[in-house]
């Protein structure tokens, strides 16, 4: 029973790794352009196809994939950007936030329609079985992943400190009058953001399909996920949203463990709603 | 009670984070009068003005409205006691008609049948009668600022908080303003307090000023006695010269 | 501005269409596709319009119409099931289940001021998680379907509102309409209305102005929650079982994209874009199932809906009503109608 639930546990917080690098991308766009777009999970989903798709063509293990995947999903969200975001950032919030609902029913039935809603998983990977913990099993592929995601967490946070374009993107956020009057041109600031943003979802893509398939309604999932975990860490905390994505990933795992994996998404559910409840606006950051 | 004062803000203080934004301030608006409550560039006069109104909570002091300690009220309370208040950026309506815009104010007292003779009054008072029909989102400044007082007023106020209602406007367009306020103080007998920038505008309208820097009271007095007050010149005014 | 008089020349072009809609059903009887195409349209529309008062009207993107059909539908199939009451009854009692759970979850979600992203995430989960519940809870629901009782004719078909024609369904439906169309005209021109307009655009300005924007809200998600359930308990006796993939996201999307591109706070628009729209989806269903078997033509229907939904967003964000209202008006000016 308790080894169960360590074992759980573990899972949890190595899966948790991965969402709260999800959930930066969202938190990046979210905090600097308080733009919120309903299809990053989708992109994630995305991610993953292309990694399943560049995998099997190129004969590459997923975690390598990214290395094209990244630039395609960067390209990819300067598109969105230009062709949908720009465009709705003055109007009204229903309006904004509908069209990036759009976004994800397109990006769904885009998967339904090229892979027929069938799962893909890859099967080649080098980075095989598992290793042992003071006796608990840990799959060495969702170990890699997990470290991978955290430098990339780590690696965003450092450039949005120290680099002009991260002050760029901090100084949009904080006052949009201000930095544009500071030569700061913020559609280009913008979009950069949103296409980094989208980005990191390339490296998650290809990190989750180290040890899982894909299908078109994981988007959903995903988007929901790491939602949770930046309602969870509020804006602007790196060790916070670390935490978020470790209490989401455990209260997933054990919620598949112990009770019905049907109900993967109560535990998650059961964890936003109170901390909606519990954490009034304020906590949710600057805003 | 004392039935000359109109709002009693005593000891007010609003944090954000480790800052203070508004630290221990106290004054007093009395029935009647024009009140303004002056300050440089991030002074806390907007974040006071939030916290009269309700749209955040202190985190110490009290405030009393008409007798009644109004601290932890919701906003919408606040306005059926009386209190009603503009936004320095106008926070108009832009997919709604004037006249619906000011209907909704009129609800506050109105009933159904009639809400609609309010909103003709107030829009003839702020003169509006010929953009009454008109999307908000295609006016200009000026008369968006006339649609944020006509909703304020139609909500039947006692005590009418004005946040910047100047900013943006030109000479003339200034000066028909003031002489609207004027008019709404004196013959709705309305109190009204101004948070303002425009020095023209303050010593123009106000019969009593209060001086907010960084966040604390330096100074409270009568246009005459602020204009030859030395803290405030070095605080305010001062920096104003400077800078141009 | 008045509240427009109930029969003003617009309103009698609806009764006109309202006319058309009463005898259709007389040419079509024999045709059942077209009468359950449009019955669903009818469906759509009931759902679009009680959504446009959350949604179009208070602005809030609410993702979570299948949750409330859902609880109608297994609430009266349950009651019909378990204590034989006929879902006459049993729709008012699960669209009163469906608004008590709206209420419940409303209060502390307006309460605590969950607004934007947020609420819209919290509504789209709460379908995923009424799936959940009522696919793992086997007294009530389970994976497998369970059928409600059947009657070909007489009494007891009424008894039970299951026809083996979909005439009634399509009466039911209308009534529906009608009676959402009414309330979402009432509301409109009251101060609920106005009250819920304005605060769609901004909550703080309509706060200081004496609306208390949590009631108003909380107001138009019981109205929205308790259509919504109605409808739900209708949508059963239609398909004739029960399961949970009743709460379905797709159907919620739907009912939002439908709001949208009809135009929000528009009384006829959901009605115009559910016209245009399930049709569109039916045929493409019935035309390309040859040519793409399996799960993508699901996905073909959901990526011109997706399309459209974005197109509006960017370039019509008011929606395509006030396009058939100017595209009326030239028509009245071209015939010489003043």
């Amino acid at each position: 029973m308790t080894e169960t639930a360590i074992q759980g546990i573990i899972t949890g917080v190595l899966m948790g790794m991965i969402y709260a690098l999800i959930a930066l991308g969202i938190s990046i766009i979210f905090g600097v352009m308080n733009v919120v777009n309903f299809a990053h999970g989708d992109f994630v989903m995305f991610s993953m196809y292309l990694s399943y798709v560049l995998g099997t063509a190129l004969v590459w293990d997923a975690v390598q994939t990214p290395l094209l995947t990244f630039p395609i999903l960067l390209i990819f969200g300067l598109i969105v950007y230009y062709l949908i975001i720009d465009r709705t950032l003055r109007q009204l919030y229903v309006v904004q936030l509908a069209a990036t609902v759009g976004l994800q029913i397109m990006m769904r039935a885009a998967a339904l329609v090229i892979w027929r809603g069938q799962p893909r998983a890859l099967q080649y990977s080098f980075i095989q079985g598992n290793f042992e913990i003071f006796g608990f099993q840990v799959l060495t592929s969702r170990f890699v992943a997990a470290v991978i995601s955290l430098i990339f967490i780590a690696a965003v946070a450092y450039f949005m400190n120290k680099t002009w374009a991260g002050a760029a993107m901090r100084a949009a956020s904080d006052d949009l009058d201000a930095a544009t009057l500071m030569g700061v041109n913020y559609h280009r600031t913008y979009a950069l953001t949103f296409a980094l943003g989208s980005a990191l979802t390339a490296i998650a893509g290809g990190l989750l399909m180290s040890f899982q398939q894909t299908d078109p309604v994981g988007g959903i999932r995903f988007g929901f996920l790491s939602w949770c975990v930046l309602a969870l860490a509020g804006l602007g905390s790196i060790p916070g949203l670390i935490a978020a994505g470790a209490i989401v990933g455990v209260a997933e795992s054990l919620q598949v463990t112990f009770f019905n994996p049907q109900g993967r998404l109560l535990a998650v559910y059961a964890i936003f709603i109170l901390v909606l409840w519990l954490k009034p606006r304020g906590l949710f950051g600057r805003k | 009670m004392d039935t000359t004062s109109m709002l009693q803000v005593s000891n007010l203080t609003v944090q954000f984070g480790s800052l203070k934004a508004v630290n221990n301030v106290s004054f007093e608006i009395q029935r009647g009068e024009i009140f303004a409550l002056i300050g440089p560039n991030g002074a806390g006069k907007t974040t006071a003005f939030n916290a009269i109104s309700g749209l955040l909570f202190p985190q110490a002091g009290q405030i009393v409205f008409k007798g009644t300690d109004i601290t932890k009220l919701m906003p919408h309370k606040r306005c059926k006691l009386g209190m009603a208040r503009t936004f320095q950026v106008v926070r108009a309506f832009n997919y709604m008609t004037v006249e619906d815009v000011v209907r909704v104010g009129a609800y506050n007292r109105q009933g159904e049948d009639t809400v609609a003779a309010k909103v003709d009054q107030m829009i003839e008072l702020c003169g509006l009668g010929e953009v009454r029909q008109r999307v908000c989102g295609d006016l200009g400044l000026a008369t968006l600022r006339r649609v944020e007082l006509a909703r304020a007023l139609a909500t039947e106020p006692e005590l009418l908080l004005l946040d910047e209602s100047g900013a943006g406007l030109n000479t003339a367009e200034l000066a028909s303003f003031m002489d609207l306020l004027r008019k709404i103080n004196r013959e709705q007998n309305i109190t009204l307090c101004i948070v303002e920038h425009l020095m023209q505008m303050v010593m123009g309208l106000s019969q009593r000023i209060v001086v907010l820097d960084s966040g604390e009271v330096i100074a409270t007095g009568t246009p005459h006695e602020i204009s030859n007050n030395q803290k405030v010149i070095e605080a305010y005014l001062g920096k104003r010269v400077t800078q141009c | 501005m008045k509240r427009p008089k109930l029969l003003n020349s617009k309103n009698i072009a609806i009764l006109v269409v309202l006319a058309i809609a009463i005898v259709l059903p007389l040419f079509l009887r024999t045709n059942q596709y077209v009468l359950f195409l449009a019955t669903t349209v009818l469906l759509y529309a009931v759902l679009a319009s009680a959504w446009n008062i959350i949604g179009g009207m208070a602005g809030q993107l609410d993702l979570g119409a299948a949750a409330y059909v859902g609880l109608g539908a297994f609430t009266t199939g349950t009651l019909l099931i378990r204590f034989n009451l006929t879902p006459w009854v049993g729709m008012f009692i699960g669209a009163l289940l469906a608004m008590g759970i709206a209420t419940l979850i409303g209060i502390p979600l307006f309460g605590f001021k969950v607004k934007e992203v947020w609420y819209a995430l919290s509504s789209s989960a709460l379908v995923e998680v009424f799936r959940a519940i009522f696919m793992m809870w086997n007294k009530v629901g389970g994976p497998t379907e369970r059928y409600l009782p059947f009657s070909a004719e007489g009494p007891r078909s009424w008894y039970l509102m299951r026809f083996n024609t979909y005439v009634p369904y399509f009466y039911i439906m209308l009534a529906l309409l009608v009676v959402v169309f009414i309330i979402n005209h009432r509301i409109r021109y009251s101060k609920l209305g106005y009250s819920l307009l304005a605060l769609g655009e901004d909550e703080d300005a309509v706060e200081v102005l004496g609306v208390d924007s949590r009631l108003c809200k909380l107001k138009a998600l019981m109205i929205y929650s308790f259509v919504a359930g109605l409808v739900g308990g209708v949508y059963g006796c239609i398909y004739g079982y029960l399961h949970p993939s009743f709460f379905s996201t797709d159907m919620s999307l739907e009912v939002v994209i439908l709001g949208i591109v009809g135009g929000m706070g528009v009384t006829y628009g959901p009605l115009l874009a559910a016209i245009f729209l399930v049709s569109f989806r039916e045929y493409l269903r019935a035309s390309l199932s040859g040519m793409f078997p399996g799960k993508g033509l699901e996905g073909l229907y959901l990526m011109v809906y997706a399309l459209i939904l974005i197109v509006v967003a960017l370039f019509q964000p008011r929606g395509i009503a006030p396009l058939i209202k100017r595209g009326f008006l030239k028509l009245k000016s071209f015939v010489g109608v003043k």
